[in-house]
């Protein structure tokens, strides 16, 4: 009875409580798209489309286009349409942080995609596990984007080569091509490029040899006859680039110059822009990658090319597929984003990241069986041993055992 | 003494460029007391417009010579339109602002338009260098201290012996006093900013054969052009272009004996010394006020 007797005060507690209550609740409401469990049929991608990178963008964005047009003409993905919402962050990691929140938060898509540049994919770790928003990378190959310093990552993932898996690629490459074991390095001066030099010193230890030479330089410059006359000087016979197609021209450039001709072993930041720029000092040049649409393709690949060629006419052809390597992996990448939606049988992050490392899929670089393993090692899907070698002949990038320079020099 | 050689050779060509373009830098400075500060892109219009019109199917010279008179025109606009309305009133530095954005526009329509990535320019001199032991230059290169004796030389005889030469030599004395005696200063000067774009553009068409023609391939050499032209005194044409040479023969030597990661850092800090102990510029004289 005095309960009843004296009801407003409590009643009033009460409701402000409650509304208190739904007010709280509210906002966590409006948290929700951070922790959402249903996302969109979207693939929301981060990438360099404006700016002196915009052509890498591009690059990526023929590919998954082309394989997104092929899987809703298929009847899509549990019945919808997949989608692309691509937002452009002019390769500055800040812009990449600021599309990824809005492709996790606004957009709320079921995966983000990376572009070219490793600094933006690594300024995108916080984030991604703020919002539980599992990152398909199919460039960057920075070490770290995958092997997170914690060792937890959790939502990176990547089908690309990663630079700790390239360098003992490249030492061995240039080991069995070198006549008299004087190897050297030349890098560029940037994050990458000074990224690789522990990689590759490890690389050649674990070779029993040690580097007859290091040398950089910096982005733009324009002669590099310095650096070549003090590894022509250290009997230097066989170089390891790390470098892009602007440098890597001027350095053959120097190389013709000075008659000093060195076998080049590159990591894949020389693309086939390399080969119109330097000519016939392109020939004989070998480059580490996954994929090229020059020379003899597969019917499937083949197909491929056709199709991005009919949906971009820009695309003349091979030649106009300037990272080979980076358009077919993100191709795969696009293919194996569907499949995993299939297999997770719904539209969840958390059952798509848990997908991820069931998921088979034959793809044009490489069969992924699975595409990833839950440990951060094997968040890469493309293994060492489908790393290529590829070389320029006559004028393309083609497969190294479709050219004279399969075989070491002895 | 191959490597002597060969920093020598490199840094010759390399310097020739910077000296053109603190050349252009002096023409600027002379008429008008102010500098276009795009100028590393009219730099590279000399290079890119060069390549665009020979895709075009216009022979090379040709694409040379359109290229340099539609970056001739790009300077007289640059002066007319965001040069002038800036620099009306004494110490105006207006005309900083618009010439660095302009240089931002110009280089970003380019990107899109023609695209980030480098395209070669072909021209019989580059096919085959000059090897001298175990050095080597392409005659191309050979090309730009040539080409930089003669602007120079031509720009001295232009300034000496011609009336419109000596018009921009009152203009550059006395501008009051010039207009007194009838010399359109203006017109003056929109015809120095032309003439400077012509020679930057002249430097961009002769190197591009070596380097590539990009976008962004006049952002580094506008700015040492400009560094080369205050360490020399922007109002002296010899001194310019004798400390645009240096500093590329520099470059080279700091590259080969001390470090090419760290050359710029060491370039840049022996010029400021430079400057510390020379506040007129190496060959620059002490302006006499009358008070």
């Amino acid at each position: 009875m005095k309960s009843l007797q004296n009801p407003p005060f409590p009643r009033r507690r009460a409701g402000l409580l409650g509304a208190g209550l739904l007010a709280g609740l509210a906002l966590i409401g409006l948290g929700a798209p951070a922790q959402a469990q249903r996302a969109e049929p979207c693939i929301g991608a981060s990438w360099e489309l404006t700016g002196p990178l915009a052509h890498t963008g591009l690059q990526i964005r023929y590919a998954v286009e082309t394989a997104i047009d092929e899987i809703n003409a298929a009847g899509g993905v549990l019945g919808q349409r997949l989608r692309l919402v691509a937002y452009d962050d002019q390769g500055e990691p800040a812009r990449a942080v600021d599309n990824a929140r809005r492709i996790g938060e606004r957009d709320n898509c079921i995966v983000m995609m990376g572009g070219f540049r490793t600094p933006n994919a690594i300024a995108l770790r916080e984030p991604l596990d703020e919002m539980g928003l599992p990152w398909m990378g199919v460039i960057s190959a920075g070490t770290q984007v995958i092997e997170h310093p914690n060792g937890r990552n959790k939502w990176m993932f990547r089908v690309s080569m990663k630079d700790r898996w390239v360098a003992p690629f490249l030492v061995e490459a240039a080991r069995a091509r070198s006549r008299n074991g004087r190897i050297g390095l030349v890098f560029e001066g940037t994050g990458w490029g000074q990224g690789a030099v522990p990689d590759v010193t490890n690389a050649m230890r674990a070779a029993g040899l040690t580097l007859a030479g290091q040398e950089t330089y910096n982005i733009a410059d324009q002669d590099m006859s310095a650096q070549l006359i003090r590894l022509r000087e250290a009997n230097v016979d066989t170089i390891i680039l790390y470098g892009v197609d602007r440098e890597a021209t001027n350095l053959v450039r120097s190389m013709d110059r000075l008659g000093y001709k060195p076998q080049i072993v590159s990591a894949w930041g020389v693309g086939v822009q390399f080969a119109q720029t330097a000519g016939p000092l392109a020939e004989g040049v070998i480059v580490a990658g996954t994929f090229t649409w020059m020379g003899q393709l597969s019917e499937r690949a083949q197909g491929v090319l056709q199709r991005i060629q009919a949906k971009f006419p820009q695309v003349r052809g091979a030649q106009d597929l300037l990272l080979p390597s980076g358009t077919a992996n993100a191709y795969d990448a696009t293919y194996i984003i569907a499949e995993t939606m299939k297999l997770a049988g719904r539209i969840d992050r958390e059952a798509f990241r848990q997908a991820l490392y069931r998921v088979n899929y034959q793809g044009i670089v490489t069969n992924y069986t699975p595409a990833f393993v839950a440990n951060q090692e094997r968040h890469d899907a493309i293994k060492p041993e489908a790393y290529r070698l590829l070389a320029f002949h006559n004028g393309q990038l083609v497969a190294i055992d479709q050219t004279p320079y399969a075989q070491p020099r002895r | 003494m191959e490597a002597i050689l060969q920093y020598v050779l490199t840094g010759l060509s390399v310097g020739s460029v910077y000296a053109m373009i603190a050349l252009g830098f002096y023409v600027m400075w002379s008429a008008a007391k102010a500098v276009n500060f795009t100028y590393g892109d009219v730099f590279m219009l000399g290079g890119v417009l060069t390549v665009v019109l020979v895709e075009m199917g216009l022979p090379l010279l040709l694409a040379g010579g359109g290229a340099l008179a539609i970056a001739a025109l790009a300077g007289a606009v640059i002066e007319r339109v965001f040069v002038r309305p800036f620099n009306r009133e004494a110490n105006a530095i207006g005309w900083m602002l618009t010439t660095i954005a302009v240089g931002i526009m110009l280089e970003s329509f380019t990107t899109i338009t023609y695209g980030p990535l480098g395209r070669p320019l072909q021209t019989p001199f580059v096919e085959q260098p000059i090897r001298i032991g175990g050095s080597g230059i392409y005659p191309q290169e050979l090309i730009l201290p040539v080409a930089l004796v003669i602007v120079t030389f031509a720009l001295e005889g232009f300034y000496r012996r011609t009336v419109l030469g000596r018009a921009m030599r009152a203009v550059a004395f006395n501008r009051v006093a010039a207009g007194l005696v009838g010399i359109d200063a203006d017109r003056i000067t929109l015809l120095a900013f032309a003439l400077a774009g012509a020679i930057g553009a002249l430097a961009g068409f002769l190197i591009a054969p070596v380097i590539q023609a990009s976008s962004s391939m006049g952002v580094v050499v506008g700015l040492k052009g400009f560094m080369v032209a205050i360490i020399a005194g922007i109002a002296n044409a010899r001194g310019v272009v004798i400390v645009g040479v240096v500093y590329g023969v520099m470059e080279k030597m700091i590259e080969g004996y001390l470090s090419t990661a760290a050359r710029d850092a060491i370039g840049f800090t022996i010029m400021i010394l430079a400057l510390l102990i020379f506040p007129q510029g190496l060959f620059g004289r002490r302006e006499v006020q009358k008070v």
